[in-house]
Formats: C-alpha cells, structure tokens, sequence
C-alpha cells in the first residue's frame, strides 16, 4: 500500500499534462477532466486520511542522501486531504468560469500540476525531494500568472524573481541543515536554534512565510490578483501555497528545530507576524477594487498564523494552524464570490459595482459568511482561531496583542466596507442585466461557506481531528505534552471576548460614520484614506515606494548604471586602447620590414654575431 | 630498412627521370603520391615501425640511421605534408611539364627531409639540409614569375649565410672531436664544455638553423619566400620544408648533441620569444592572406623553439607536439589561401569577403585550422600550447609563460580578423559566381581537419602513446 502515497503526486501530474495536450478543446473538455482528476485525487487523499498512522515511502534517487522518500501521517494527510478538497472545489468552480478563455489548456495544466507539486511538496520526507516540489511550484507559479490577461508577464517575472530569491534562502537553509543534521531525512532532523542552527532556521524560515505570502514577500500577489485568471488566486495564493508555507513553517518550528519561547527567533516571528497583519489590511482598506481589496487580507491574514506559531505556546500554534485551514475556507470563498461578480457583471471595480444583493442572493449570502468569518465574527471559524491567537499573543505581550486586534478592527471594516459597496448600494444601470452565477460555480462556494459555520460552530470536529493531533504528534508536542489542552468549544477568557466585540462594533460604528459622511459605502473608509499622516503614506505606498520589489529594481538600476559605465571604460580598454596599442606596434614592426634586403642579411649577421659574443663571454 | 624511406625516392627521381618514354612520366604523380601514402601509413602504425625497423637493408649502405620517437614524428609530417602538397600542386599547377618537374623536385625534397631526420651525423645533417633548401629554391621559383624569382633569391641568399656557418661549424666541430657522428661529438662537447672553440661552433650551427627555420632577427627572406611561392609550394615550406630542416636540426641538436647549458637555452628562449612577438605582432596589420600566415609561422615556430630552450623534458615534449601540429594546422590554412587563389585568383583579403556561403567546407576547414593555431580547446593545437605553458611555469620561467599566453590572444585576433575578412560577410558581385575549391583541394583540407579535431579528442591517448615516451627517452 506504501506506494499509494505516489497516487496524489502522479495523478494530478498526469491529469495535468493530458490537460496540455488538449489544447483548444481545454474550454470545454478540461474542466470536466480537472474535475475528475480532482476528485480521484479527494478520494485518495480521504483513504490515506483514514488510513492514519504512519506511512512511508522510500526509493532510491541520487547519492549522498538525497533519496526520494515521502511519508504520511497525520499532519501532512491532513493538509493533503485540504488540499484535494480545494483542488475538487476550484476545479468545478472553473468549469463555468474558464469555459470560454484563451489558454484554457495551460491554465488547467498548471493548476494540477500545482496540485500535484504541493501535494509532493507536504508527503516529501527528504530536504532534497521536498525542494523538488518545492521549486516546480515556482514554475507553474509563473505560467499561470502569465497566462493571465496582456501584460501579465510583468507581474508574473515579478513573482517569479521574489519567490524564486527567497526560494533561494531556502535553498541555502537546506543546505545549512544538511551540514548540522548530518541527514537529509525530515523526521530525524532534531537541530538545537544555536548560531548557525538560527540562520538555517531563518533562512528555511524565510522561504516558507514567503511561500505564504507574508510581508515583505507580498508585493506579487495584489499585481497577480488584477493580472491572473482569477481562480488561481482562489486557489494558489489563498489556500494551496497558504497551506504549504505554513505547514512548512510549522514543521520547522516545531519538529526540525528545537524553537522555544525563549529563543530570539519567536519574538522575531511574532514581530513578522504583527506587521504583516497590520500594514496589509491598511493596504487593504483603501483598495477600490474588489479582487485587489482580497489579496491584501490574503497576506494580512497570514500574519495571524505567523504570529500564532510564532508564540511557540500551545494554544498560539493550534490556534495559528487552524487559522490556516479557516483562512483557506473563507478567503477562497471570497475569491470564488469575486470570481462570480466578475463573470456576472463585468468588472471587479468597486466604484461601477452596486445593488447585485438582489440578483446574485446566493453569492452574496456566501459572501456575508466568509467576511463575518474573516472579520472574526463568532460563531464562525475565523472567530475561534482568532481568539487562540489573541489568547497567545496576549500571553507573550500586550503590543502583539494589540496589533491582531487592529487588524481585526480594521477587517471587519475593510469587509463592511466592501459588502456595503458591492452589494448593498444603489446599482447602476449598467447592472441591471445581471444574474445570479451558474450552478457549477454556486456549489463550491456554498459548500465552502457551509463548512466555514461547521468548523466554527462544531469547532472541536476540526481541532480534534485534524490540528491537535498535529501538534501533539510534533517534536514540540512531545517535549510539551503536559501544556497541551483541548482548545475546541468556547475557549478564552471573558476580557478577550469583550475586547473582541467591542472592536467589532467599534467597526460597524466606524463604518456607518464613514458612510454617512462620504454618502456611500465606497467612500466608508475615506476618512481613515484621508487621515493626517496617513494619507501621506498610502499616497506613497500607491506610487509603489514601499513595494520592496520596485525599490530593489530601483537600487538595481543604480547598480546597473554603474557597471555599465565600468563596462564602458573595459570595453573602451579592449576595444579601443588594446587595438590602437597593437596597431601602433604592428605598424612599426612593418616600418622596419621595409623591403631593403641588404638590411635583412645584416639583421641575421649582426644577431649571429650577437649570439656568438653572448656564448663565448659566458 | 629504414633506409627505404631514401632509397625509394631516390630511385622512382632517376627512373621517372631517364629518357624512357612518356608513360612512366604519367605515372609519376601517383607513383609519388602512393609513396607519401606508404610513408604516412607505416610510419603512424607501430607494425609498419617495426617493419621498417627490421631486415638488413641497412647494413648495406653507409648510412648512420638514428631512428626514435622524434624521428618518426617528422616522418609522418614529412609524409602528411607532401601528400597534401602534391595534391593541391596537381589541382593548381598548370601544364603537364610543370607538373612533372614539380613531383621531381618533391620527391627529391622528400629524400632531403627524410635524411635529415634519420640519420645521426652532423656533415650527413648539413647535406640533407642542403638537398631541401636547393630543391626549395627551385619550387619557389617554379612559375618563374618576377616575385617568385625575387623570393628565391631571397631565400639563396640567407641560405649561402647559414651555409657558410654549417659548414665552418662542422669544420670547428670536427676539429674538437675527431668526427661527426652525433655520438662523437657528443662525447667531446661533455668532456670539454668550457671550450671556446667548441662552443663557437655549436653557436654558429645554432644561428644557421635560425635562419634556415625563419626564426626572428634571421627571417628576412621567410614572408618574401612563403608569398611568392606558388600555392602549393607555400604549402610545403610552410608545413614542413622549414621544419623538418632548420627547427628539427635546433630540437635534435639542443636535446641529443649538445651539452645541456645554460647559456644555449637562454639564445634559445630569448630568439623564440622575440619570434613569438615579432611575428604575431607583425601578422596584424597584413592585408594579404599568405604573408600573414607566413609572419603567423614565425610566431608559431617561435613557440617550438621557446619551449625547446626551457629544456625540461615536458617542454621539449610539448614543442615537438607544438611541431607536428604546426605542420597539420599551417598547411591546413595554406590549403585554405590556395583554394581562395584557385577560385578567385587573390590572396588580398581587402578584395575577399563573405566566401564562407560559397565555399562553406574550405571555410569551415580553415576555421578549424585557425582556432587549433590559437589554442582553442579542443583541437590538438590547444594541448601542445597548453603543455608548452605549463612546463614554462614549472620552470619557472613565469614572464615567458605570460608571453606566451598573451601571443596567443593576439593570435586569435589576427587569424579571426583574417576569417572574418575573407569567409564573413556579404559576398561581393564580383565574388558572387565563386564556387567551392576543386577535389584535390577538399580532400587535404578535410583530411587534415580530421586530424587536428581527432588528435585533439584523443589527447590521452596521444599523449600516452606518443608524448610521454618522447620526453621519457631525454
């Protein structure tokens, strides 16, 4: 049965390339197919899942360690199984949506093999195998960004340069790891977090938040939300690479080093954690438009798990790890609505949008469910594993406290704000036209947007079955087993759970104030948009001068300028100085070959001469 | 029997020679050609070596054989060389008369080349020499056009220096050691090495050879010879005719006869980088084909010579390496200028341009030749350049070793330049009917690019097989 574990990497693969071959038929034969594919993959994923225990897979590959070994158990089933699950999903979302584009073949040939590598990439028990799959996702990354609509190239070099550079960090950090660990096999790697042991830490570190999508790492994904097909956003960014940065980093946090709350790279990480939550749902507040307005949280959000593990207590890693799964639920579920507005009326600009509550009722009513369940609104799943955060974070100090509840503040308003103007205001005419989205399209987000409530609502289903025993089955876990509680049902005290309703309201407050000042829910946030100070920086921040991308390009051409001028001067050395010296002499030495024989015969006499007074003088 | 590689010539030049009928004259190009053939052949497999090696021909005649490695080396280029040469001599020379008397004066050159480096005796080595250069002159001259006859006088006129030289040389040495065996001589330079008288003979045979071989501040007469010279006659003083007489007699001398000296070594070194800068320096600025390559043979001999004169045993095994390839990739760009001058009638490279889409083998052939010339891995000529380095920095002899490199550079330039300006471009409307050189031309040209592709390839195994055992033996 061992070799079962190869199904989900080889059959999405498969399914993927025959997806290639079919060229223009894509349209219309490669949904269908992704769909099968998927589902073959769901069912797989789901026996593996019950199977349990532990199930590896070993065969011989290249020398020095670097076998192709994979191995299931409970946490990477699970993430496996959430994946298939997505994978299922998305896929019968794009049936309708992709029917009718261009490069329909290749988006669905990259979408499986996405699957296929993130798949590979979760089961791998070798560093090597693992940065495999790791690196293929870089490719299919690419492609399908640049599939995208003209001049998505743009945005897809700029994925593929930041992902492929902190790709690259991880890379070393492997490299690092091997020369520690002695081995190249994940389940026995046990480093202590000294001096080099922190900078491989950091630098694996480094390439799975990357993977995630957390700052400073996030300035491809806005770009690509505007750029590429919009399913990929549903399902790359927001749940499969979600799910893979994350369960990376908890795996190097909690069984390949020995992280604790006392080593300086928690604080380190909480710190990651708290920024990122709050700069990208800034961002987030001020998008007019309703797929750029997502991919901000789809990075705010990961600053929640970041910060989560990076407490390194308990109930901030549970908490931390079920906010991945519920991450993955809700936003995918936004995106999928989003996708559904953009089919159904054209557009995904905020400012032409209005009025579709009453035509698209079904996308709407799964909308208002994965915003409450982002906003944090109890009794849906993002609630629960927000509160685990906040429960940690106020544990380890009450800055990062503050700063996860900010950015619950300002989520809940970003969503008010984008429900009220997309849905709720008065429509234009131009959507007078509009219709609910297609059936195929309407089921993945209500099966979506039903699990968020039973995750939430029956929370201790997941915890118990899925993310506890993760934890407890951990390097971590072990070491702290007697800490570990059952975190399912109401948990937190009474103070968090009053702070946290007050800034829920505090949200509302804020947002009907907005609206009433500026006249419509667009326009709710433009106080906060317009704020001393504040407007400043947005204002930069929209000319691009903090996306650390362009200022590395900027730095770059600097760079370049100077090596160019450095170039010149070799170039004019090689060209100019070399050939004129040459030329100068060449002309001499041909001055002197005149013509004159007699000369030659006294050149040839005269040095004979030479040659004789030189052997007889020594 | 080695002795045959004489004899043979000898007697197909008196028979083809004797007033008996137009038929055998027919039969002397192919007679001659089959004979470079049989040379090349039994020389390159070791069977034909030791046949050749056996029976008691020898005996018979007085000749003092001294057959080794080195030897055998020049044997084969001898061999390779004047079979290129006749057949592009019979592509390109016109009129049957002329032919004739050019497979003549091959033949005989070929008995002078092959003598020169079988036999071990200093007077024999003067007389062989000569035998080349006389039949030199003549093939210089062939056509008797007004730059031919003015390039053999050239040549006769340095010769009759370097002949007076030898020959007072023999006369000295003779007088020091009693005769002029190699072995005798020898013997008496290694008893009385601070001999005054010797060491003036041992000098002047030393600068004769320098002029013989075109080496800088004695090659007035070489770039007037080499481009006047008929084609194929450019072909064979180029690749071999030098060589095997000025360069092979300095190799033989400098390692076998004379007594290891400093001072030898250092005329040696000094004369061969001076030919190395001279001459590549000098190839730049050329506009015509021959005489460029000509100034690039004395940049290239002047490596064989520079590495003969740091005297360690990898370095001489590297210049006779750097020799035999030299004769391979020189003819192989004289092939080249001779299959420009048959289908355009100049070697002028400011007339030339874009050949390379009319005659795609001849310039492909020459490309291989030029980048081998360079040292561009990995044709043969690489490796002879690169053993060439390395045993002058392991000497010690670091300021040559960067000579040498940088010479090489500046070689890649000229005969790019030289590629670039008759093979690249857009051909002209004058050039636009050119078409590609005849048969006699092609197969040479491929033959020897095989060769310097295929030595280059199986570079362990010539070294194996043949570098080793030479620099073993000294």
């Amino acid at each position: 049965m061992n070799g079962m574990l190869l199904l989900p990497i080889v059959l999405p693969f498969l399914a993927g390339a025959a997806a290639l071959l079919l060229g223009r038929r894509a349209g219309a034969l490669g949904g269908p197919l992704a769909v099968v594919a998927t589902a073959i993959n769901l069912v797989v994923a789901i026996v593996l899942f019950r199977q349990g225990g532990e199930v590896t897979f070993v065969a011989p590959w290249a020398t020095l360690g670097m076998e192709f070994s994979l191995r299931a158990y409970q946490f990477s089933n699970f993430i496996v199984l959430a994946a298939a699950g997505f994978g299922l999903l998305v896929s019968l979302y794009c049936v309708k949506f992709m029917c009718d584009r261009k490069h329909a073949n290749q988006f669905y040939c990259y979408m499986l093999i996405s699957l296929a590598l993130v798949n590979g990439a979760v089961l791998a028990n070798n560093l090597i195998a693992m940065l495999f799959f790791w690196e293929g996702l870089l490719g299919a990354l690419f492609g399908i960004i640049a599939i995208g609509r003209p001049g998505a190239w743009k945005t897809a070099t700029k994925a593929f340069v930041i992902v492929g550079i902190s790709d690259l960090c991880m890379m070393l950090g492997i490299a690092l790891t091997y020369h520690l660990a002695g081995t190249l096999t994940i389940s026995k790697i046990n480093l202590p977090l000294g001096g080099l042991g922190a900078v491989a830490m950091i630098l694996m570190m480094i390439g799975a938040i990357s993977k995630a999508g957390s700052m400073p790492f996030h300035s491809w994904i806005p770009d690509a939300a505007l750029d590429a097909p919009l399913p990929f956003m549903a399902i790359l960014p927001a749940s499969l690479e979600k799910l893979l940065g994350i369960y990376f980093l908890a795996r190097i946090s909690l069984d390949m080093f020995q992280l604790s709350a006392e080593s300086w790279i928690s604080p380190l990480m909480m710190i990651i954690g708290a920024v990122t939550i709050l700069l990208a749902v800034m961002m987030a507040l001020v998008q007019k438009d309703y797929k750029r307005l997502l991919s901000y949280h789809a990075i705010s959000q990961v600053g929640y798990m970041i910060l989560g593990i990076g407490t390194c207590l308990p109930i901030g890693i549970v908490g931390g790890l079920f906010h991945m799964i519920n991450h993955a639920m809700y936003k995918s579920c936004l995106f999928l609505t989003g996708g559904s507005v953009e089919k159904q009326a054209g557009t995904t600009d905020l400012a032409k949008l209005g009025g579709l509550a009453r035509k698209m009722p079904i996308t709407f009513g799964c909308f208002i469910v994965a915003a409450a369940s982002i906003s944090g609104v109890p009794p849906f799943n993002g609630f629960f594993s927000k509160e685990l955060v906040y429960d940690a974070a106020l544990e380890r100090g009450i800055l990062f406290y503050v700063a996860a509840l900010l950015g619950s503040f300002f989520t809940a308003a970003s969503f008010l704000k984008l429900g009220h103007a997309a849905f709720l205001d008065k429509g234009r005419n131009e959507n007078a036209g509009v219709t609910e989205a297609p059936r195929s399209m309407l089921i993945p987000m209500v099966v979506i947007a039903a699990l968020c409530v039973v995750f939430g609502v029956w929370n201790g289903l997941p915890l118990h079955n899925f993310i506890q025993p993760a934890l407890a089955g951990s390097h971590f876990g072990q070491l702290n087993a007697h800490e570990i509680g059952d975190y399912s049902g109401m948990h937190g005290s009474r103070v968090l759970l009053i702070m946290t309703a007050l800034s829920l309201l505090g949200a509302l407050a804020n947002h009907l104030w907005g609206a009433k000042v500026s006249g419509s829910g667009l326009g709710a946030a433009d106080h906060i948009h317009h704020a001393p100070s504040l407007s400043w920086a947005y204002d930069r921040a929209a000319q691009r001068q903090f996306d650390p991308y362009d200022l590395v390009l900027k730095l770059l051409a600097v760079v370049s300028n100077i090596l160019w001028r450095l170039d010149r001067a070799n170039d004019w050395i090689y060209d100019r100085f070399t050939v004129g010296l040459t030329m100068t002499l060449s002309r001499g030495v041909r001055l002197a070959h005149g013509g004159n024989y007699a000369m030659y015969v006294l050149w040839a006499i005269l040095a004979a001469a030479a040659v004789l007074v030189f052997l007889v003088k020594s | 029997m080695f002795a045959l590689l004489i004899l043979v010539p000898l007697a197909g030049l008196i028979l083809m020679n004797l007033p008996i009928g137009a038929a055998l004259k027919r039969l002397a190009f192919p007679l001659a050609l089959a004979l470079t053939v049989a040379q090349s052949l039994l020389i390159a497999c070791p069977a034909g070596v030791a046949w050749l090696g056996g029976g008691t021909l020898d005996h018979y005649f007085n000749f003092s054989l001294g057959i080794d490695g080195l030897s055998r080396v020049l044997l084969l280029s001898v061999g390779i060389v004047v079979f290129t040469t006749l057949l592009v001599g019979r592509a390109m020379l016109v009129g049957p008369r002329r032919q004739f008397n050019f497979v003549s004066l091959m033949l005989l050159a070929m008995i002078g080349m092959n003598g020169t480096v079988m036999l071990s005796d200093l007077f024999s080595l003067y007389v062989f020499i000569e035998i080349t250069s006389v039949s030199s002159f003549i093939l210089i001259a062939l056509t008797r056009g007004r730059d031919s006859l003015e390039g053999a006088f050239k040549y006769i006129i340095l010769s009759a220096v370097a002949t007076i030289m030898m020959l007072a040389s023999v006369a000295v040495l003779l007088m020091v050691a009693g005769g002029t065996s190699f072995e005798v001589i020898a013997a008496a330079l290694k008893n009385s090495p601070h001999s005054l008288i010797a060491r003036i003979g041992m000098g002047a045979f030393v600068c004769a050879l320098f002029i013989k071989g075109g080496l800088v501040p004695f090659h007035g007469w070489l770039p007037a010879a080499y481009s006047a010279a008929p084609a194929p006659v450019s072909i064979f003083l180029a690749g071999i005719a030098t060589k095997a007489s000025g360069i092979y007699a300095l190799v033989r001398l400098a390692t076998y006869v004379f007594p290891q000296s400093p001072a030898v070594n250092n005329v040696l070194m000094l004369v061969g980088a001076a030919s190395i800068i001279i001459g590549a320096v000098a190839a730049v600025s050329q506009s015509d084909i021959k005489r460029l390559l000509a100034y690039s043979s004395i940049s290239q001999v002047g490596y064989i010579i520079l590495a003969l004169g740091c005297g360690s045993p990898l370095a001489v095994a590297g210049a006779i390496f750097h020799l035999f390839n030299h004769a391979i990739f020189k003819s192989l760009l004289f092939v080249s200028s001779a299959a420009v001058e048959q289908r355009t009638g100049t070697t002028d490279m400011a007339q030339l341009g874009g050949l390379g889409s009319r005659m795609p083998v001849t310039s492909a052939t020459s490309a291989i030749a030029a980048l081998s010339t360079a040292g561009i891995p990995p044709l043969a000529g690489f490796w002879s350049k690169l053993i060439i380095i390395v045993a002058l920095w392991q000497a010690g002899f670091h300021a040559y070793a960067v000579i040498a490199i940088g010479m090489s550079v500046l070689t890649l330039a000229y005969l790019l330049v030289m590629h670039r300006k008759v093979f690249f471009g857009n051909v002209g409307e004058a050039l636009a009917q050119t078409r590609e050189a005849s048969w006699g031309l092609l197969v040479p040209a491929v033959v020897l690019a095989a060769i310097t592709i295929g030595l280059g390839v199986a570079m362990p195994y010539v070294v194996n097989t043949f570098i080793l055992p030479i620099s073993r033996i000294l």
